[in-house]
Parts: structure tokens; sequence; C-alpha cells
């Protein structure tokens, strides 16, 4: 099966920093994650692939067609969903006005059908009793759920999602990542986190990008694999290692090598995650 | 109706058949509000229940048309159309507000103060660059809050910017060309700033192929403004760059810098690679 999103060499710099510094990267359908920390290239690399912006080089090919050309990233666009890391709203907007808005933009000409679209995609984000309240007067989980719900706007092959989680509450991040789930089912879904819970929970493949570049791209349980042997848990502070916090029941997590007095622990996907970064996690108190 | 009362038969069927008049509709559906009996009684058919449900949920949402929207849909322009026009961010009541007072206080100052001639040219001055701040502040990343959710939809790029750019230059055009007929001084020179509105609209749009609209648009209107004082003051005649053979500068410039956008709309795609 060719893959939904193919990139070779993709590269983008703003001034001196290379943001994106050949980016190699196949992603097929099911829900794929892309981690990271903050600055490491993952929003520009989402805005990359929903065709907001170009890169400087490299070769790109989305849903088996070439964004760099204007009619093929027209014909994208038709087939994408896509939530940005900051969405915007118009405040004096409704709910549903600000949806169907965007349904318009997506070329929903017929009135009927649009607003039947919208009230779809408002109920799969339980917003359907929320139509008429005014943008301004939702909270921010609510105004998250509004933007996904333009996302999800004529059922689009390829989703892009750019820190879908910021702003729900429990509840409405297992709700979010009920939906998600299903949606992955039947298409490709990108999602950038931050959150590790989020990738163990949901993705099926994981992408992990540090200054720029992927370092890492394979299975939830391979991240952790990565950590495999290299996670210990003691009564006691270690003396040396910097990877190290003090967890929930008080005992020391550490990540790196054989600590006197330590046991092995099973690894999850935030060790392995932490050891790709190669940064030093904090000390909690 | 009392509790052990319920819906007859005939009735029934007159009532599920439309035939009822107004008071006994009223009536027989107080009565289905209370009775379970009787609802259940009530003979219908799935498909057009859940088609009367949905053409009550639109209804229902409909948003209501705002001022801006419900001129362009008098004005003709197609119901989808016209929503997202009327979405411009400049479309709004205070920018709308902004060019009348402008071109209200040119009349009335014209009108009152006696010095209609230095009135008249203030207006010609600054009547080219309203239109120009309008465009400006109507479509890019740093005016518009939904700009990055635009930009991944079919319609970003030149289509959404050329009908807001356009949707802006008429209300403009339209509402400082209904109040030049009253400003002090010759009638064609009152519109005298029409040619030059439409050359830098013209010059705006070229311009943003090369570099940010919000950038070009100060550029535009600094370039404007430098031309015109100092031309004026250089040559001692301050119509100099109102003059019919300016007039004919700026028609062909817009027509030159329209061909020049139109060849280069691609680089009005935030996506398009530079």
């Amino acid at each position: 099966m060719n893959p939904t999103i193919s990139l070779s060499a993709l590269s983008k710099r703003y001034g001196r920093a290379q943001v994106l510094d050949r980016i190699d990267l196949e992603i097929g359908p099911g829900v794929t994650g892309l981690l990271g920390p903050n600055g490491a290239g993952k929003s520009t690399l989402l805005r990359c692939l929903a065709t907001t912006l170009a890169p400087d080089a490299g070769r790109a090919s989305i849903l088996g067609r070439d964004p760099a050309d204007a009619a093929s990233r027209t014909e994208i666009r038709r087939r994408l969903g896509y939530l940005p890391q900051d969405p915007g709203h118009y405040p004096h907007f409704t709910a549903f006005e600000l949806v169907e808005y965007v349904a318009i933009l997506k070329e929903h000409t017929d009135r009927r059908e649009r607003h039947r679209e919208v009230r779809r995609v408002l109920a799969e984000v339980d917003l359907a009793d929320r139509a008429k309240t005014r943008v301004r007067k939702l909270s921010g989980g609510m105004r998250q759920r509004l933007a996904l719900a333009q996302a999800l706007l004529g059922e689009p092959e390829l989703i892009i999602l750019d820190e879908p989680t910021v702003g729900l509450d429990p509840e409405q991040r297992m709700r979010f990542r009920a939906l998600i789930s299903r949606l992955g089912e039947s298409r490709t879904v990108l999602l950038s986190t931050h959150q590790t819970e989020d990738v163990a929970a949901l993705c099926e493949r994981v992408v992990v990008m540090n200054h720029g570049r992927t370092v890492f791209e394979g299975t939830p349980r391979g991240i952790a694999e990565v950590a495999a042997g290299q996670v210990w848990l003691s009564d006691e502070p270690p003396a040396a290692s910097r990877l190290f916090w003090r967890t929930a029941d008080g005992r020391y997590r550490t990540l790196g090598h054989e600590q006197p007095g330590a046991v092995l622990a099973d690894p999850t996907v935030e060790d392995g995650y932490l050891l790709l970064l190669g940064e030093p996690a904090e000390a909690a108190a | 109706m009392s509790g052990d009362w319920h819906v007859p038969g005939e009735l029934m069927e007159r009532y599920a058949a439309s035939r009822l008049e107004p008071a006994l509709v009223m009536s027989v559906e107080a009565h289905l509000t209370r009775c379970g009996r009787c609802r259940a009684a009530v003979p219908y058919e799935e498909e057009w229940l859940a088609g009367s449900w949905e053409r009550l949920a639109a209804e229902l949402d409909r948003p209501r048309p705002r001022f801006a929207e419900r001129l362009l849909r008098r004005a003709g322009v197609a119901e989808h159309q016209a929503r997202l026009l009327a979405a411009t961010p400049t479309l709004s009541r205070a920018w709308l507000a902004a060019v009348a007072v402008v071109g209200a206080l040119a009349v009335v100052a014209g009108r009152l103060s006696g010095a209609g001639p230095e009135i008249m040219y203030a207006f010609l001055v600054m009547a080219p660059v309203l239109p120009l701040a309008g465009i400006a502040a109507a479509y890019g990343p740093h005016v518009d809050p939904v700009h990055e959710l635009q930009a991944a939809t079919p319609m970003a790029g030149p289509r959404l910017l050329l009908l807001r750019a356009g949707v802006v230059l008429v209300t403009a055009v339209v509402i400082l060309g209904a109040l030049s007929p009253f400003l002090p001084g010759p009638g064609a020179l009152s519109v005298a700033w029409l040619l030059p509105s439409l050359a830098l609209t013209a010059a705006l749009l070229a311009l943003s192929t090369r570099m940010p609209m919000a950038a070009a648009a100060p550029v535009l209107c600094a370039g404007w403004f430098a031309a015109v004082l100092s031309g004026g003051a250089l040559s001692q005649d301050d119509l100099l760059f109102f003059s019919p053979g300016a007039q004919a500068m700026y028609g062909c410039a817009a027509l030159a810098l329209t061909a020049l956008t139109y060849t280069r709309r691609r680089r009005l795609d935030p996506g398009e690679p530079r």
C-alpha cells in the first residue's frame, strides 16, 4: 500500500535556524504520533504537510500528490483536515457559524448539506448543544473541540492535528482518544503532542523529533524498548545520574546505568522518549 | 380533557392528516404532551419524522445573517460567498464607520470652514489609501485570527485574498463615491481619487506576491504620501498628481499591475514554494 505521506530530505529554515533538517519519512493509514520537545520542528513539519507553509528544499508526496504544484495542493486541501496549534477564532461567531465558515472554505456550497455536515461534526465533538453559543463564551476545552470539529468536515482522508489535547480535561481527553482511534481505523491521522500518554494510548506508530530531525520511528513499544535495561527504582536518590525523579510512591526512578541498591523496572514510552532526547530529566522534590 | 379521556380514532386520523382546525390541533397536542398512550397512537413514517427533525434542526441552527452579509445578499452575491466575504476582518462596522467618517468630515469641513481647496486636496491625498489599509487588514497571518485554518482549505491563497480585496475595494469606493459629489470644488476633481486608489490597490496586490501584505501596505502608503506631498511642493502645483495626465498614468498602471498580479497569483498562496 502506498504511504499517505512520503517525505524526502525535506528542509526548512527560519533565518539562520534550521527548523527542519533533511526529514525522510513515510506515514501510512492509522494513527501516527509526532513526539518532541518545544522547538523540535513538529509544528513546522505539520504546517508543511498541511500545505500552509512551503519547505525550502526536499520533496513531499501527500495523498499521492506533490504539494509544490498549485493544482495538486488544492486537491490535497480538499482531502485534508487540519487543526493548527493556534487555530484562532472569530469571537463574535457562534460555534455553528465558525464551523460553517470553514465548511464554505472547503467548498461545501449547498446550504442544506453544509448545515447537516456542520451538525454532524459538532455532535462528534459533543458540542451539538453549544451550536448557538458565541465562541468567546466557550471554555478553552470547548474551543479546542470546536477547532477539532472543523478538521473533521467532509470526512477527510488525512487528518493533521497539532497539539490536539491541549486544554482538554481528563474526561474530554478520553473521549478525544476514542474519537481519534475510530477515525484512525479508516484514514490517516497524524498528531503532534508532548504527552507520551497520548502516544501510548492512541498511536500505532511514533516519530520522535529533536532539533529538526527525526531521531526515532517505530511503535510505542519500540520507544519503551529503547529504555529496556536502563530503568531503575531505588529508595535513595542516585549519586551519579542526573536522569532521575521521585515518583508518587516516594521511590526514585533513574534512567541510565545500574545504580547501587536499585532494582530494574519495566520501561515506559516516557522513559524511552527521555533517553532518546538525551536531556536530563527534571529532578522533582 | 380529563385524565380518562383519549383522542378518539376519527379525531386522531384527522390530526395525522393535518385536516384539523388550529384550535383543535392545539387541544390535541396539549393532550399528547401529557398522554403516552395517545402519543404512541399517532401514526408516523420514520423517514418523514427524520426529515421533520432535520428541517427543524436546520431552522434552529440557521445563523442570523450579519449586517455586511445582508448587504452582500441584497447586492446579489451568492449565500455562501456572502457569508465568506462578510467574515472579512476589515468589513467590521469599525472600518466601515472609519471610511464613512473620513469622507463625511471632509464634506462637512469643506462646506463649513471656507477652506474648500485645502480640504479637497487633503481628501484626494487620503482617499486612495483607505482601501489600501482595508485590504491589508483583510487577509494575512497577522490580521486574520483564523488565517492558519483558512490556509489549509481549497479556497486559500489567491481565491480568498482576491475575493476579499475586491469586496473591500468596492465597499470603500461606494462609500467615498457617495460622499464625493458633496465636496467643495469642481465635480471632476471630486472623483480624482478613484484611479489613484485603483492603481495603489493593484500595486499592493502585485507587491504582495513578493512580500507580506502587512509590510507592503505601509511601504505603498508612505511612498504615495511622499510622492504627492513632495511633488506638489516642488512643482508649486498641489494638484499635479491629480491632473488628467496623471490620471491616465494611474489607469495604465492599474491595468499593468493587475495583469502582473494575475500572472504571479500563485505566489499569493502561503503554500507556494519561493
